[in-house]
């Protein structure tokens, strides 16, 4: 019987980068999206399973889709408390949203300075678009030490990968 | 200058570094300890827990003499925290009170109160608190308990198990408005979010340091259900004081909690009965009802003992109605009877029309000049309590007197269904009147001389 453990995982950043449609493609829902621009946070659940050395760990992620409007920054740090692990999103067609997950991190860290986090940079299905490359966000990602990820929730490309990454990093980093 | 500079170095003489060992052995020595001494409190003080068992006690022991000797300060200190948790008590304690009347006041006579107050007593609960219960509808639904910071679900208890698929969703959101509720209202004051109603369904939440209680109720609660929320998150928060500061997202080390919180869904409930208290009520009532059926057959019986079938009102006395003249003077065995001239001179006798005169009642008018044998009572015994009655109806004046069953009359007339008797109780009294004839009972055939003619008069 494998372990079971859950963690509080919450997904940052700017307003429109994906992260609520991450969520609505690959985990599961009980509440309307609604809620993200009423109370700022909608949490969903995402299962996932990682072997460890012993056994094998069903890692349940509580995931708190965070509102990325600015009216819902003060409300932000009480939704970070207690958080494990964080999904930090940007859309590679808006290279000003790369540039924000800086004040995401600060927040994350400020609150929940043991907490492990992805940087993830949705919307790759928009080739045309593109206007941010891998090797931009590698450039901001490297002063954190963590890894990044080029996903987009329209065709799944990488987001099951992104989520059984950071699991590995909350059961063995966290 | 330049010769020294120039010069080789020098070697280390032994004998000075002998005389150096034993003037700074010590020193060294020395060092080291206090290397060891700050290393280890390095230690103590990164480390939490040890750094909260170190001054513990310190604080402790800092805390009362503060309070000793400046109280009033502490006070001025202490009293936004205090003074919100007393007036939080006072408020629980006034709603419950308000309950509590308010319950009282629709109580109501019922058939149904006894049977209440019997369970009650059988329960071990008074009276009250039974009626309390039972006229406010009280339902848990759900208890969940939250660890505070994470949200995240630490057990789950649910009247329906369908409901426990998506608790953890549910204990996310709802710390998620808290937080929410929190900082949109609480302007930087210390608070939390005490209660959360949708229609009949409130969720009642109690919050200690690191986790929280959050009940899904139908209902009005009863008095003390808060309380007795707020003392089991209490004691949760206590007792799993580590497990929760360090919370890794693993709750098997609270499994225990689900047994403690179990009761609170137990509460709610009506109290059930023991097997013995259950074998109890149904002797009681059992011998309740034996009661009322006896009290019913017994009433019965006086009922029927007291009123008796109806009949003719006519009263005709034995000497008048005779239809043999030559028998008239013997069927009268009283000496009362013979010694009356006319049939119509007894008084008893003519509270009717008066019976018709015959041809006997002149012949036997003059007194017999031939004395006959008295003949032998008829005696007779009462097989029943029965009134004593001045005519031969049930719908005739009572004498005031009953002759219980066992008690021996003499019979004096019968008619249709009616017996004149005469009882003595003692030597020198009795009483005559009429008894039905189903009552009176004798050992052989009543004597045709003393039944009347049922023409009657």
């Amino acid at each position: 019987m494998p372990v079971k453990l859950s963690k509080k995982v919450c997904l940052l950043g700017d307003f429109a980068v994906g992260k609520t449609s991450l969520v609505r493609r690959f985990v599961h829902d009980l509440f309307d999206d609604k809620y993200i621009t009423t109370i700022g946070v909608k949490v969903s659940r995402k299962t996932v399973v990682v072997p460890s050395a012993s056994d094998v760990v069903e890692l349940t992620m509580m995931l708190w889709d965070l509102a990325g409007c600015a009216e819902f920054d003060q409300v932000r740090a009480s939704y970070l408390r207690g958080t494990a692990g964080a999904v930090l999103v940007c859309d590679v067609t808006r290279p000003e949203t790369l540039d924000g997950l800086r004040s995401y991190v600060d927040d994350l860290l400020g609150v929940s300075g043991d907490a492990q986090f992805v940087v993830v940079a949705n919307k790759i299905d928009l080739i045309e678009h593109q206007q941010i490359a891998p090797a931009d966000v590698e450039a901001v990602v490297e002063r954190w030490d963590v890894p990044f990820f080029l996903t987009s929730a329209k065709t799944g490309e990488e987001v099951q990968r992104l989520f059984r990454h950071l699991g590995r990093l909350l059961l063995f980093r966290g | 200058m330049g010769e020294a500079e120039d010069a080789p170095p020098r070697q280390k003489d032994p004998k000075l570094e002998t005389l150096r060992e034993i003037l700074f052995s010590h020193y060294r020595q020395r060092i080291a300890e206090l290397e060891a001494e700050l290393d280890a409190l390095e230690r103590r003080v990164t480390d939490e827990d040890a750094l909260i068992a170190m001054i513990a006690p310190v604080m402790g022991e800092a805390i009362r003499r503060k309070i000793r000797d400046a109280r009033e300060e502490m006070i001025e200190a202490l009293y936004p925290i205090i003074g919100q948790v007393v007036v939080r008590a006072v408020s629980e304690a006034i709603r419950d009170l308000v309950r509590t009347i308010d319950a009282q006041s629709r109580i109501a006579l019922n058939p149904g109160t006894l049977l209440r107050r019997l369970r009650a007593r059988l329960g071990g609960v008074s009276g009250g608190e039974m009626v309390l219960r039972e006229s406010l509808p009280f339902h848990v639904a759900q208890v969940f308990l939250i660890h505070r910071e994470t949200g995240l679900l630490l057990w789950h208890l649910s009247q329906d198990p369908a409901a426990a698929h998506d608790s953890d969703l549910i204990s996310g959101m709802l710390t998620a408005i808290r937080d929410f509720v929190q900082d949109a209202f609480g302007q930087g004051e210390e608070g939390d979010l005490d209660e959360i109603q949708y229609g009949e369904r409130r969720i009642l939440i109690e919050t200690a340091q690191r986790a929280y209680l959050a009940v899904v109720v139908e209902g009005i609660e009863p008095p003390g259900f808060r309380a007795e929320m707020r003392e089991r998150i209490i004691q949760v928060d206590h007792t799993y004081e580590e497990t929760l500061r360090h919370y890794d997202g693993d709750p098997a080390p609270l499994a225990p909690v689900g047994e403690s919180l179990r009761a609170l869904l137990k509460s709610a409930r009506q109290p059930e009965l023991s097997s013995a208290q259950k074998r109890l009520l149904a002797g009681s009532f059992i011998t309740v009802f034996v009661c009322l059926l006896g009290m019913c057959l017994a009433a019965g019986w006086v009922w029927r003992a007291v009123r008796t079938t109806p009949t003719p009102t006519a009263v005709v006395l034995a000497p008048t109605s005779t239809p043999e003249p030559t028998l008239t003077p013997t069927l009268l065995p009283t000496p009362s009877a013979t010694a009356l001239p006319t049939a119509t001179s007894r008084p008893t006798a003519t509270t009717s029309p008066t019976p018709r005169p015959s041809p006997t009642v002149t012949a036997t008018s003059s007194p017999t000049p031939i004395p006959t044998p008295t003949p032998a009572p008829v005696l007779g015994v009462m097989t029943g309590n029965v009134w004593l009655r001045l005519e031969p109806s049930a719908d005739a004046s009572r004498l005031g007197v009953i002759l219980e069953r066992g008690e021996p009359v003499e019979i004096l007339a019968v008619w249709d269904n009616w017996c004149w008797v005469r009882w003595a109780p003692e030597v020198q009294s009795e009483v005559r009147g009429w008894v039905p004839v189903e009552w009176v009972g004798v050992t052989g055939a009543i004597p045709a001389r003393i039944v009347t003619p049922t023409a009657g008069p």
